[in-house]
């Protein structure tokens, strides 16, 4: 039953080395980042520390030279991805690029697109987001109706695209829309690279989520034309090329951390003097996250060795919610204080910032019951 | 060489293994013949040296094999007498050849008496102790650990079993042992608590993976309101909440597997039996609700894995000793984050 196993990274895995100069750069470059500010890591939006980042060569690490990166291994990114996680750093800006649009580049991209984008995310100044679900198609991604019609040097766009991650701010879009009429749910569809900045007719308007924060936006296209060289891949492989770009975005360190502000919060109130219960309760955090980190480790093995392990990244992200939403009322369980929004006691407003943003984690990037009817497929299920 | 083994192992307990001999197992006949095939493969010394008769395999795959027997529910003590062989030949001594098991032998009294050291207590609950000839022990004697051979037949054995039915004797132990029965463990092997509780994980690890399998099976078979039960989401939301705990469960097993006889060991085998013990319940619960009545009959091959998993979170030590282990050393240690601490505790060759 290959689903269940996920085989040890690598040895040499851990890159002691480059964790510490992480580290280092991190202690110096986050001095004043407040828990609460820390806590808000995979959201938190700042091109110049993506650039300062990127200086370090930790930014498209994974990328062939050719094309600026640093033809490092997938283990090394992952030290610096978890470190960076860990610490609270502010790194959306380069993160979405970095983890899945220039692999999808690369891999699928003409000759003239990966020089052209490529080194500019390998130096952490594009951001880019992800143009997939639309309101009639959150889960149910075939149910896309955002249309690309050929017209003359190129396509016309028309279609509404929802809870676009940072489109407000961000340079590129990966477009997932329809070029043709099939008998498949699955064929017809492709994928564009749109320049937010340079294209015109395209509108982006906030949609301000429960914490009054904005991240998610809708963006309409209204016969918006994109010139011929913005097709990424083949023509009617979009759905092919979306599902290929899943195991890089549901199986890292960023599918358990979220949560992981408040555990330092924790950890910290509980140091000094802890009861066997709650010294249980920690070592439970520690059995499921070292667990967690070495099946997310394993995932990035198996894509630094070209193999697409899907279904094992369904697993790590179903699991890695459910522990990450647990936080909170862990926590309650063992500290008695109230969550305060913005209060000045850093670890009832980590509580409460992480009280409000856990019902999320089990919705982005694929819901639980999606992941799990996955899951259930790929064990056999007729 | 992996292949090999895994292969003859999987063979053979696939011909060999089926749902009478757990039934006749769990009712005191101890599978003789069976036991013989094992030694005559040589499974039984896959853990030791090659040159003390060993394959030369590395560690994590010599216990691969425990993870396959446990996913065939095999009524023997293999694990036991893979850990007692490693145990013995890393202390220097004899290896005996048979049935061994191993027992956590803290709970001994030793004392030097002339020429000879006497043990002296009560052993508790001790896997399949009456079919064994020897039961493997590791105590403290003048401050270090021992490795202590002791013969069933000088022993007195009281009979108990647990919830699989397989025996979990006790045992009152009043000898002398010479130098060929008793010396110094040297390296980083840690107590037995930590090498059972390695087995016990891989074991469930297995046992898991037959449950789900059996679990997906019985779901496309099975027809309810004209369609097989798997097409529910329900249903399918529960293989696939199985299909996580078990693939968590197996990921720890072989962590830990993977820092045997390491520094890592002592902190990855606490996360791998908590997990695998945490897991235990989920798994248990999910199966039996899909398989309905009939996986709650005796008849059922269902129980016999259920079973077992339920009992193994029980020996060396229940998820509750090993978290509040973890949790200590997370907060009593000398890290100032959580982090730094979960970083180490996997770190490869690095000392905890």
């Amino acid at each position: 039953m290959t689903l269940t196993a996920f085989p040890p990274p690598p040895p040499g895995a851990d890159h002691d080395d480059l964790r510490q100069e992480v580290r280092a750069f991190l202690a110096e470059e986050l001095a004043d980042f407040s828990p609460e500010k820390r806590a808000k890591s995979w959201n938190g939006y700042s091109r110049d520390f993506s650039r300062k980042l990127a200086q370090r060569g930790w930014v498209g690490m994974t990328f062939p030279k050719e094309y600026g990166g640093h033809a490092r291994s997938a283990l090394e990114r992952y030290v610096v991805s978890e470190e960076l996680l860990a610490a609270g750093a502010p790194v959306i800006s380069h993160w979405i690029a970095d983890r899945q649009s220039a692999p999808l580049i690369l891999a699928k991209g003409t000759e003239e697109q990966k020089r052209r984008i490529v080194p500019r995310i390998a130096a952490g100044e594009l951001c880019f987001c992800i143009g997939m679900s639309e309101p009639d198609s959150g889960s149910d991604l075939a149910a896309t109706r955002t249309v690309a019609t050929e017209v003359e040097g190129g396509f016309q766009i028309n279609g509404t695209k929802v809870w676009t991650t940072y489109a407000h701010v961000a340079d590129y879009m990966i477009l997932f829309c329809r070029t043709g009429k099939s008998e498949d749910r699955h064929g017809g569809m492709s994928q564009f690279l749109v320049d937010l900045k340079a294209t015109e007719n395209i509108q982006i308007s906030p949609i301000i989520d429960m914490c009054g924060e904005h991240h998610f936006n809708q963006v309409i296209f209204d016969d918006t034309f994109l010139p011929s060289d913005a097709l990424l891949g083949e023509k009617g492989g979009g759905w092919s090329q979306v599902m290929s770009e899943l195991a890089f975005e549901r199986s890292g360190p960023e599918r358990f951390l979220s949560s992981f502000a408040l555990i330092e919060e924790l950890f910290r109130l509980l140091r000094e003097d802890a009861t066997e219960a709650q010294q249980a309760e920690i070592g439970r955090l520690s059995a499921h996250l070292m667990v967690l980190r070495q099946m997310s480790r394993s995932v990035a093995g198996m894509l630094n060795e070209g193999k697409n392990p899907a279904l094992q990244a369904a697993i790590v992200k179903d699991l890695g919610a459910l522990y990450e939403q647990d936080i909170p009322r862990l926590a309650r369980s063992l500290v008695s204080r109230p969550a305060v929004p913005g209060g000045r006691d850093s670890y009832a407003a980590v509580l409460a910032y992480t009280e409000l943003a856990v019902p999320s984690f089990s919705l982005r990037g694929g819901t639980r019951e999606i992941l799990r009817g996955i899951i259930a497929r790929g064990l056999g299920l007729r | 060489m992996e292949s090999m083994i895994f292969d003859m192992a999987e063979r053979l307990f696939r011909d060999h293994v089926s749902h009478g001999l757990r039934e006749d197992a769990a009712a005191g006949q101890c599978p003789e013949a069976l036991w013989t095939r094992i030694e005559e493969a040589g499974l039984h010394m896959a853990l030791v040296p090659e040159e003390a008769g060993g394959f030369g395999v590395p560690a994590a795959e010599a216990l691969g094999l425990v993870r396959i027997a446990g996913a065939h529910g095999l009524p023997l003590p293999l694990a036991e007498t893979l850990i007692a062989n490693a145990v013995l030949a890393r202390a220097g001594l004899a290896l005996p050849g048979g049935r061994l098991t191993i027992a956590e032998g803290e709970v001994l009294q030793l004392e030097r008496r002339g020429g000879a050291v006497h043990a002296s207590g009560q052993l508790t609950l001790v896997p399949f102790a009456r079919w064994a000839d020897r039961i493997v022990t590791i105590a403290a004697l003048d401050g270090a650990d021992h490795v202590l051979s002791l013969p069933v037949k000088d022993l007195t054995v009281t009979l108990a079993q647990d919830l699989a039915g397989m025996p979990r004797d006790d045992v009152a132990v009043d000898l002398d042992l010479t130098e060929a029965n008793a010396a110094a463990l040297p390296g980083s092997m840690g107590g037995m608590r930590g090498l059972g509780a390695l087995v016990r994980s891989l074991a469930t690890a297995g046992a898991m993976e037959t449950i789900l399998k059996m679990s997906v099976e019985y779901a496309n078979d099975r027809v309810q309101f004209g369609r097989s039960i798997g097409k529910f989401q329900a249903i399918q939301q529960y293989l696939a909440t199985m299909a996580g705990e078990t693939a968590a469960s197996r990921t720890a097993a072989e962590m830990a597997a993977n820092s045997y006889d390491t520094a890592a060991f002592a902190l990855t085998v606490a996360a791998a039996k908590s997990r695998a013990g945490e897991a235990a319940e989920t798994v248990g619960a999910l199966a039996h609700q899909v398989h309905g009545a009939i996986g709650y009959t005796q008849e059922h091959a269902l129980h016999h894995f259920t079973k077992r998993i339920w009992s193994w979170r029980d020996e060396f030590g229940t998820e509750l000793d090993w978290t509040r282990e973890l949790g200590r050393a997370a907060l009593s240690g000398p890290r100032d984050t959580f982090w730094h601490f979960i970083t180490d505790s996997t770190a490869q060759g690095t000392p905890t």
